[in-house]
């Protein structure tokens, strides 16, 4: 189920109305069923590897717990990373290993053996949505025991509802067992501010990705299909618009994630910070897909010695963390090369920094970040291409195309791009739902009335689904 | 709020919208008060080869033909599109209009599944969708959140290969013995060996291709008729008059191919089509045979309803011929 579809308007607030309805105590069971349900409706058949990875981390987590043999829990330990990354490498990167098939094939195969054939289907063509996500929180629950941070959870039901919680459960936030396993288990009441601030956040989450994303993204489409047919300005503006487009369809995605569970009173963690406005690589990363980059500097960085190493291990495990982190995107060379980038950007930054230092004026301050805006929207290159094999005629075509393909903007679209961007300085380490709550009342319904408008008449119609539910 | 939103977005957003995204609408509006006869058609209507002196449409045919009886006939079409879009489209013909008939092409290939689990389908219902009758920005909320069949391209596919694997070319009801009972043992077979059994891979690829798009037995429980039955309702409702044109097929190159078993199956979904819409009331012009293959210009690529101008104008005599007794007797 998509958030941005007429199933899930209906769904959420039935599940909100059940959940206040029903004693505290059998909550747990709805939120599961729900979820479970949310799902199912996409794909049935692959809700049985959540349960798989839920079993799985559960009995390991209890057997963890008791154990205190130190080869016997790096083995119980062992045994939660093999299944976890086992299933990622099998759903995900198994391909990348195998010939390549035509689809053709693999439909003909999957009506002549339909089992392995729905499996060949996930490993080469549509691989089970937010497995990544999944696996990475389940993984952190075993982490933290074996680290001995947590105690394990003793109730099946609620561990599950904790791998499944549907708000974040295809897309994230990645959330830790310590955060939201308390909040799932606390008997909340319906708060007036919560739900107030819900509808801020899934207001705006919607206004961000239908309106700014999935109105850039045809012509993010077009210009990456053909780059060398476009002029150049038209290029430029395609190739820097897939960064914004990328921010406003993730961003969205969590806004309304955070909405949704605040309906229920439970609080996510924050994804994104203004990542654009970043004036290093580091404050990109700490703006950017926070939970995905804590959860890489808590369960890899960190375990790999740190910043506590000598110099050449610390190059390594900066370059390994950033690499892994993009391979963890997909199964793509390119993938690779982006995490690449971006490590070595980091090194570079901080190697810079320990060599010279600048005074912090306006003028180095706003250096920066051209510097810092510029770098990121072109390594997206890598991250948007569809093969590595055409990021060389993509980086051509930008200095060379003779192209008379151009983009045009509608003024609507310039509108929202504006809003969207002055907000987005606005909220600078804020948030809408608290920003807004906070603005006189004419003002905040005028917003109000402007999202709506924006999102009924100005919505784009590209059908594109959220660009992180493939990962 | 919401009806003061409907209100500025039909008059000023609205337009665009369809002419974007569902263009067919924006043609109905714009003809609808100056026809007869509206003609319904996709892309048959108005392709034309590059050697034809006269470039009309079959629409245009028809109008110069139904002149002499003062009918008004204009086009409402898009390529690509099938029946399953004319259906929200002909459901807001304005009653005030003058519109007394609509044509509406019958493609064969369009029933097969070729067609229907076709890759541009999502965008095709989506643009059903945008076209629905009803508020104009409830239909745009509901494009926006994906309120239509948006299956995959991939996911069609599949569909696709398992109705040619699995689905039996006869109905039960069929008494006769058929030597191919699917689509794919049909095209398993070897065709066009020469002396060495090395095929000859064009005209067996053309074959297959023949196969694949009119291979199919037609019932009730097809999408393409459910829409044609809608079309009927809505007929009655509106009081228009219902023209069903089966566009002709390349019949003759069929049979070449393939022999007698394809033109047999063409030739009973046929049938089928002209025993159900006549009894349903409406007038079914059968062109199925009537354009020889010379006239067929894919005919050396792929099999489509696109016509020189000898063909276009072949349709457009029958139909006009239909339209002309049909208002004569009013």
């Amino acid at each position: 189920m998509l958030f941005n579809s007429v199933a899930f308007l209906i769904f959420l607030p039935v599940v909100v109305i059940l959940y206040y309805l029903i004693p505290g105590r059998y909550r747990w069971a709805l939120l599961l069923a729900a979820s479970y349900f949310f799902y199912g409706s996409w794909k049935i058949e692959f809700l049985s590897l959540i349960v798989f990875s839920t079993l799985v981390d559960f009995q390991v987590g209890k057997w963890l717990y008791k154990q205190t043999n130190t080869l016997y829990r790096r083995i119980l330990l062992g045994a939660s990373l093999a299944s976890n990354i086992g299933l990622l490498f099998i759903f995900k990167y198994l391909k990348l290993f195998l010939p390549a098939k035509d689809a053709m094939i693999v439909n003909i195969y999957t009506v002549d053996h339909p089992i392995i054939g729905l499996v060949a289907q996930a490993v080469y063509f549509s691989i089970p949505v937010g497995i990544s996500f999944y696996t990475f929180q389940t993984l952190s629950y075993t982490l933290d025991i074996f680290n001995k941070r947590i105690e394990p959870e003793t109730h099946l039901g609620k561990f599950a509802l904790f791998v499944t919680f549907f708000p974040q459960l295809v897309a994230g936030p990645i959330e830790r067992f310590s955060r939201l396993m308390p909040q799932l288990k606390a008997n909340h009441l319906p708060v007036y501010e919560n739900f107030s601030n819900a509808f801020r956040l899934i207001l705006y989450g919607f206004f961000v990705k239908l309106c700014i994303a999935d109105n850039l993204s045809p012509m993010v489409d077009a210009v990456y299909a053909n780059p060398s047919g476009f002029g150049t300005g038209s290029l430029w503006f395609g190739t820097f618009a897939f960064g914004l487009q990328i921010y406003a369809d993730f961003a969205g995605y969590t806004l309304i994630a955070q909405g949704a569970a605040l309906c229920l009173g439970i609080k996510l963690m924050d994804n994104f910070k203004t990542p654009y406005l970043s004036t290093s690589i580091g404050e990109f990363w700490s703006r950017w897909h926070i939970s995905l980059s804590t959860w890489f500097r808590d369960y890899v960085y960190i375990p790999l010695g740190g910043n506590r190493v000598r110099v050449g291990r610390w190059v390594i495990n900066i370059l390994l963390v950033f690499v892994i982190s993009g391979f963890w995107h997909g199964a793509n060379y390119t993938f690779l090369i982006w995490g690449g980038i971006h490590g070595g950007l980091y090194l570079v930054e901080r190697m810079f920094k320990g060599l010279v230092t600048l005074p912090s004026t306006r003028l180095t301050r706003l250096a920066g970040w051209a510097f810092i805006f510029a770098a990121v929207h072109l390594a997206w290159v890598f991250f948007r291409i569809e093969h590595i094999d055409m990021v060389g005629d993509h980086f051509a075509a930008l200095f060379t195309t003779t192209g008379v393909q151009s983009i045009t903007l509608k003024p609507e679209l310039i509108v929202m791009l504006l809003v969207f961007i002055v907000s987005d300085v606005v909220l600078y380490n804020g948030r809408i739902d608290h920003w807004l709550g906070n603005r006189p009342k004419l003002l905040r319904w005028s917003m109000y009335g402007v999202m709506l408008w924006c999102i009924t008449a100005w919505a784009g119609m590209a059908n594109h689904p959220f660009i992180y539910f493939q990962f | 709020m919401m009806a003061l939103f409907n209100v500025v977005y039909k008059q000023f957003v609205w337009p665009n919208d369809l002419d974007e995204h569902a263009s067919l609408l924006t043609m109905l509006h714009e003809n609808q008060h100056r026809s007869d006869v509206l003609y319904f058609a996709e892309s048959s209507n108005f392709t034309t080869h590059i050697d034809d002196s006269l470039k009309l449409r079959i629409s245009d045919f028809i109008d110069l033909y139904c002149e002499e009886d003062s009918i008004d006939v204009r086009p409402v079409e898009h390529a690509g599109y099938h029946v399953g879009q004319y259906v929200p489209v002909i459901a807001q013909i304005d009653p005030e209009s003058p519109v007394q008939t609509v044509v509406v092409t019958m493609n064969l290939r369009t029933f097969g599944q070729d067609v229907i689990y076709g890759p541009n389908e999502a965008s095709l219902q989506k643009a059903t969708r945008l076209a629905q009758p009803g508020l104009p920005l409830v239909n745009r909320v509901l494009t926006t959140l994906n309120f239509y069949d948006n299956r995959s391209a991939h996911e069609r596919d599949l569909l696709k290969w398992k109705s040619w694997i699995k689905d039996s070319l006869i109905s039960d009801t069929d008494s006769v013995t058929f030597p191919y009972p699917t689509i794919r043992t049909w095209c398993e077979v070897p065709k066009f060996p020469d002396s060495s059994g090395i095929e000859n891979m064009p005209y067996r690829i053309l074959a297959d291709q023949n196969i694949k798009v009119y291979g199919f037995h037609l019932d009730e429980s097809n999408p393409m008729v459910k829409s044609f039955d809608q079309i009927i309702t809505i007929g009655k409702e509106k009081n228009l008059n219902l023209i069903f044109n089966i566009l002709a097929e390349n019949v003759d190159q069929a049979d070449s191919l393939l022999g007698n078993n394809l033109v047999w199956l063409m030739r009973r979904n046929r049938d089928f089509l002209v025993d159900r819409y006549h009894n349903k009331g409406a007038i079914v012009v059968d062109n199925l045979e009537a354009v020889a293959n010379q006239h067929f210009t894919d005919r050396r690529v792929f099999p489509t309803e696109h016509y020189d101008q000898t063909g276009r104008s072949i349709i457009a005599m029958n139909v006009a011929q239909a339209i002309k007794e049909l208002h004569s007797k009013k």
